[in-house]
C-alpha cells in the first residue's frame, strides 16, 4: 500500500465525492458505475482506498459539506467497503457493501427514471462477487460460508423493486440473471423456482419488449433454461433454449458456445443429433464422440465419450442427461442389425435375436449376457423405441412390421 | 465463561483434523458477548459444555420428581428413581441460546461414552424394538444439540456423527418387522433426522477441508446421499443430483463408492433392472444395502410390469425365471405379483407362471416391507 499524505489524501476523497455526487445530479450513469466498480481494481479506485485508510475521519468530512452530506449514509458503508477490499478483508468489505447496496436501492426506487440501470447492474454484480469472495475467506477460515446467501436474499430485494411496471423493468432480467448464477453456485434449485415463479407472476418474459438486449437475452435464457435441463423439463428447455440460440449475435461465440453446452444434450435427449459442423465451428470436442455414437448405436463409444469428459460434463451438470441417451444407443444398434439382416434374410428379418444381439455387444467388446440383453429389449419394447414383443421361450423378439423403430419426435424416451 | 479467541486458526487449520475442534457452522444457537455490540457479528463465543455425566443433575432430578423416566432410565423398575448410568439427556426442542447453561451440556468425551451406552441397548431383548428405537433416536438428537451448540467439529466428532446414520439405518431395516400404527410415522421422522444427521455430517467433512483430503468413510457415507435420490422427484433431502455432483472434489468421485452408486444410477435411470439388482448384490456395503431397499422394491415392480406388458401372450412367463431375473425367492416373487395386482397360474407341465398381457397391473402399494436379495454378498452388521 503507497504512502499517502494528509493532503492528498483529502483531495482525493474530495474528488471522489465530487465525481459521486455530480453524477448523480446529471445523471451520468457510465460515470457512476466506474465509480462503484470494485472488483475491477481500477488504479483510480485502489487510490482512493488507500487515501481512505490513511484519512480514516471521512464522515465528517461528509457531513460538513452540504454537497455531500445528502448522500452521507451511502458513501459511508461505500467507504468502509472499499477500505476493507483494499486491505483484503473480504468479509468486512462484504457487509459494508451489503449496507451500501440497501441504501443505493433505496434512493434508486425514489429516483424516477431508470437512468440509473447500468449502475445498479453494477451493484449487484458487485455484491455476488465480493460475496463470493468473502464466503472463501470464511472457508479457509474454517467457518461456514453464508454470505452469497444473503447476497442472494439481497437481489431478491432488488428484484423485487424492479418487477414493477415502469422503465426499471427492465432492469428486472439482469437481476435475475445474477440470482441464477448465485443460486447455481449455492446449488440451491427450491430457490431458483421461487424466482422462476417470481418472473412469471410479474410476466417480465415478454422478450419482445427488449429487442437489443441480446447479451441480456442470452445469458437470461441460458440461466432459466439451465434449470430446466437440471430438472429434465426437456420440451421447456428447448424452447427457452432455441429462442435464446435464434436472437443471439452470430459473432458472439462465447454466449452462443454456452447455449450449446446445454441444448445439444436436451436436443439429443429428444432425438435430434446435431450436425458436426456446428459441433466444429463452436468448439465442442466433448460432444465430439457422442454424437456419433448416438448415429452408430456405438455404446462403447458412448461410454468413452463420457469418461473422457466426465469432468466437464459433471462440472456443467448435464452428465445425468446425457447418460441417458444409453438407450436410444441401444435402439439403434438393433436398427441397425435388423437392416442387416434385412438384406441378407428378408424373410425373417423381424425376429430378432437376443444371441445376436449379444454377439453385436461382444464384438463392440461389452460383455453383456443373454439375460441383461433380454432386460434391456424388454425395456426398449416397453419405452416404445422398439415396437414388437419379446417371446421368451422362443428366445426372440417379434419386432412390428410396420415402423419397428419408431423415432422419438421431439419427445423424450419413455414418454 | 471461556471465550474462543476468533482469530486462533492457527491451532485449528490443521485440515485433517488430528486437533480437538475447530471452527464450524454458524447457524448454531450462540451468546452474543455483551460488550461486543456493533462488532463483528461473527466474533462470539460458543459454550464449552461443563456437565460431567449422561445426564444434567438437575434434568434428572426434575424428571424424577415429575416421573418422566423413560423406561431405561428405571432404577429397578422405579418411574420416580434414577442414577447417573441410566439417565440420558433428552431432546430439547425450544432450545434458546439465552438459557443454555454450561453445565447442561456434556462435552465431546461424555458425548462419546453417552453414544456408546446407547447403542448398546441396540441389543436389548427385553423391549419391543420400537420402545428402543424410540429412547435412542431421542437421546442421539440431544447428542447432535450438544455436539452442535458447542460448534464441535474434528475427526471423533466425524465419528460420532456417522455413527448416528448407522444407527438411523439400521433402524430403518428393524422397524419393517414391527407392526403398529405408530410404525409409519416413526419410519418417516427416522429418515427425516437421517437426512439431517448426514447434512451436518458432510459440513463437517467440508470445513477446513484440505485439498484431495477425504476422511475414511467419507466416500460411504457421501454415496448415501445418491441412494436417498436416485428417484429425482423425491425431494428427501431436496436437491437434483446434477447440482450435488458438481461440489464433489475429484478424489471423491473417482472413489470406488461413488462409482458403485453412479453405476446403480445409470442403471435405475435407464430402468436396466438386471444390471441394478446385480450391481447391487455384488458390491453394496451393508448401508449402501439398507438405503437401496425401497429402490430395489421399485425395480423388480418395474421389471414385472415390463415383462407384463412386453412378452408374448401364449408364454406366460415362469416364475423360477422371474425369481432369477430379480434375484427373489419364488415364493416372494408370488408375493410380489400379488402386490401388483397380477395372477399367477399353474401350467399344464406343473410350472408357476405369470400370464402376460394381464391389465390389472397397479404398482404396489408404499411400504417398506422388502424382500431379501438372494445372492447378495454383504456381512449383515447384526
Amino acid at each position: 500500500m503507497a504512502y499517502v499524505s494528509m493532503g492528498e489524501a483529502h483531495r482525493r476523497i474530495t474528488e471522489y465525492l465530487n465525481r459521486f455526487c455530480d453524477a448523480v445530479s446529471y445523471q451520468d450513469s457510465s460515470m457512476l458505475c466506474r465509480l462503484l466498480s470494485f472488483s475491477s481494481n481500477s488504479p483510480s479506485l485502489l487510490s482512493l482506498a488507500d487515501a481512505l485508510n490513511v484519512f480514516q475521519d471521512t464522515s465528517s468530512l461528509i457531513n460538513h459539506t452540504p454537497k455531500f452530506s445528502e448522500y452521507g449514509e451511502i458513501i459511508d458503508h461505500l467507504f468502509r467497503s472499499l477500505q476493507s477490499y483494499r486491505v483484503g478483508n473480504l468479509v468486512e468489505a462484504y457487509l459494508a457493501f451489503e449496507k451500501f447496496a440497501n441504501s443505493f436501492v433505496q434512493e434508486f426506487r425514489n429516483w424516477e427514471s431508470a437512468w440509473a440501470l447500468e449502475a445498479l447492474y453494477v451493484v449487484c454484480y458487485e455484491v455476488r462477487i465480493l460475496a463470493e469472495k468473502a464466503d472463501k475467506e470464511l472457508t479457509s477460515n474454517g467457518k461456514s460460508p453464508e454470505k452469497l446467501k444473503a447476497a442472494g436474499s439481497l437481489l431478491m430485494k432488488v428484484f423485487g423493486v424492479l418487477a414493477g411496471k415502469g422503465p426499471k423493468r427492465v432492469g428486472a432480467l439482469y437481476v435475475t440473471c445474477q440470482l441464477f448464477k448465485t443460486y447455481f453456485k449455492l446449488g440451491t434449485v427450491n430457490l431458483r423456482r421461487s424466482v422462476l415463479r417470481s418472473i412469471e407472476t410479474a410476466r417480465i418474459v415478454d422478450f419482445e419488449e427488449f429487442p437489443r438486449r441480446d447479451k441480456v437475452l442470452c445469458k437470461f435464457s441460458e440461466s432459466l433454461a439451465s434449470s430446466f435441463v437440471f430438472n429434465e423439463n426437456f420440451p421447456a428447455a428447448d424452447t427457452k433454449l432455441s429462442y435464446a440460440l435464434q436472437h443471439c449475435n452470430p459473432k458472439r461465440e462465447r454466449n452462443i458456445r454456452m447455449i450449446l453446452k446445454y441444448l445439444i444434450p436436451v436436443k439429443l435427449s429428444i432425438g435430434i443429433i446435431p450436425k458436426d459442423e456446428l459441433l466444429q465451428t463452436y468448439n465442442l470436442p466433448e460432444y465430439m464422440n457422442v454424437v456419433p455414437a448416438l448415429r452408430k448405436g456405438d455404446l462403447r463409444l458412448l461410454r468413452h465419450a463420457l469418461q473422457e469428459h466426465e469432468d466437464r460434463f459433471l462440472r456443467s451438470g448435464v452428465y445425468l442427461v446425457l447418460e441417458k441417451l444409453e438407450l436410444q444407443v441401444y435402439q439403434r444398434l438393433m436398427k441397425k442389425i435388423y437392416i442387416i439382416h434385412k438384406l441378407s434374410d428378408p424373410a425373417r428379418a423381424h425376429q430378432l435375436k437376443p444371441e445376436v444381439i449379444a454377439k453385436a455387444l461382444r464384438w463392440l467388446e461389452i460383455d453383456m449376457d443373454l439375460d441383461e440383453v433380454e432386460c434391456i429389449m424388454t425395456i426398449l419394447i416397453y419405452k416404445n423405441l422398439v415396437k414388437g414383443y419379446l417371446a421368451h421361450k422362443s428366445k426372440v423378439v417379434f419386432l412390428s412390421k410396420q415402423d419397428p423403430f419408431p423415432k422419438l419426435n421431439g419427445k423424450p424416451v419413455g414418454s | 465463561m471461556n471465550r474462543r479467541s476468533h482469530g486462533s486458526s492457527s491451532s485449528t487449520r490443521s485440515g485433517g483434523g488430528a486437533s480437538d475442534s475447530f471452527r464450524r457452522r454458524s447457524d448454531v444457537p450462540r451468546k452474543r458477548n455483551n460488550d461486543n455490540k456493533g462488532g463483528d457479528p461473527d466474533d462470539v463465543s460458543f459454550i464449552v459444555g461443563t456437565c460431567s455425566s449422561m445426564c444434567p443433575e438437575r434434568e434428572r432430578a426434575t424428571r424424577e420428581r415429575l416421573r418422566d423416566l423413560a423406561v431405561f432410565e428405571r432404577l429397578y423398575g422405579n418411574p420416580t428413581k434414577s442414577s447417573t448410568d441410566l439417565a440420558v439427556k433428552k431432546f430439547c426442542r425450544t432450545l434458546s441460546a439465552a438459557d443454555v447453561q454450561a453445565s447442561d451440556v456434556r462435552p465431546l468425551p461424555v458425548l462419546e461414552e453417552t453414544l456408546t451406552y446407547l447403542l448398546s441397548l441396540l441389543d436389548s431383548r427385553e423391549h419391543p424394538f420400537e420402545v428402543v428405537h424410540d429412547f435412542i433416536f431421542d437421546r442421539t438428537r440431544s447428542i447432535r444439540q450438544d455436539l452442535s451448540i458447542q460448534n464441535l467439529a474434528s475427526e471423533r466428532v466425524i465419528h460420532l456423527y456417522e455413527e448416528i446414520v448407522k444407527f438411523h439405518v439400521i433402524s430403518r431395516q428393524r422397524l419393517q418387522s414391527c407392526s403398529g400404527a405408530s410404525i409409519s410415522p416413526m419410519h418417516h421422522l427416522n429418515m427425516e433426522q437421517l437426512a439431517k444427521t448426514l447434512t451436518t455430517l458432510y459440513n463437517i467433512y467440508d470445513a477446513n477441508r484440505k485439498p484431495d483430503y477425504i476422511y475414511e468413510n467419507e466416500a460411504e457415507f457421501r454415496s448415501l446421499y445418491v441412494l436417498l435420490h436416485l428417484n429425482t422427484s423425491s425431494g428427501v433431502m431436496g436437491e437434483p443430483l446434477s447440482l450435488w455432483f458438481r461440489q464433489l472434489t475429484s478424489t471423491l468421485i473417482k472413489s470406488k463408492e461413488m462409482c458403485f452408486v453412479r453405476n446403480l444410477l445409470r442403471a435405475y435411470r435407464n430402468g436396466n433392472y438386471k444390471s441394478f439388482l446385480r450391481t447391487t448384490a455384488s458390491e453394496a456395503t451393508y448401508l449402501q444395502y439398507c438405503i437401496s431397499e425401497p429402490h430395489i422394491r421399485e425395480m423388480r415392480a418395474f421389471a414385472v410390469e415390463c415383462i407384463n406388458n412386453v412378452c408374448y401372450k401364449l408364454q406366460p412367463y415362469p416364475l423360477v425365471r422371474l425369481s432369477q431375473n430379480l434375484m427373489m425367492k419364488e415364493k416372494d416373487v408370488e408375493s410380489l405379483c400379488q402386490e401388483c395386482g397380477l395372477e399367477i397360474r399353474t401350467d399344464s407341465d406343473g410350472c408357476i407362471v405369470l400370464p402376460t398381457k394381464q391389465t390389472n397391473f397397479h404398482s404396489p402399494k408404499e411400504g417398506f416391507k422388502n424382500y431379501d436379495l438372494i445372492g447378495i454378498e454383504i456381512e449383515r452388521l447384526l
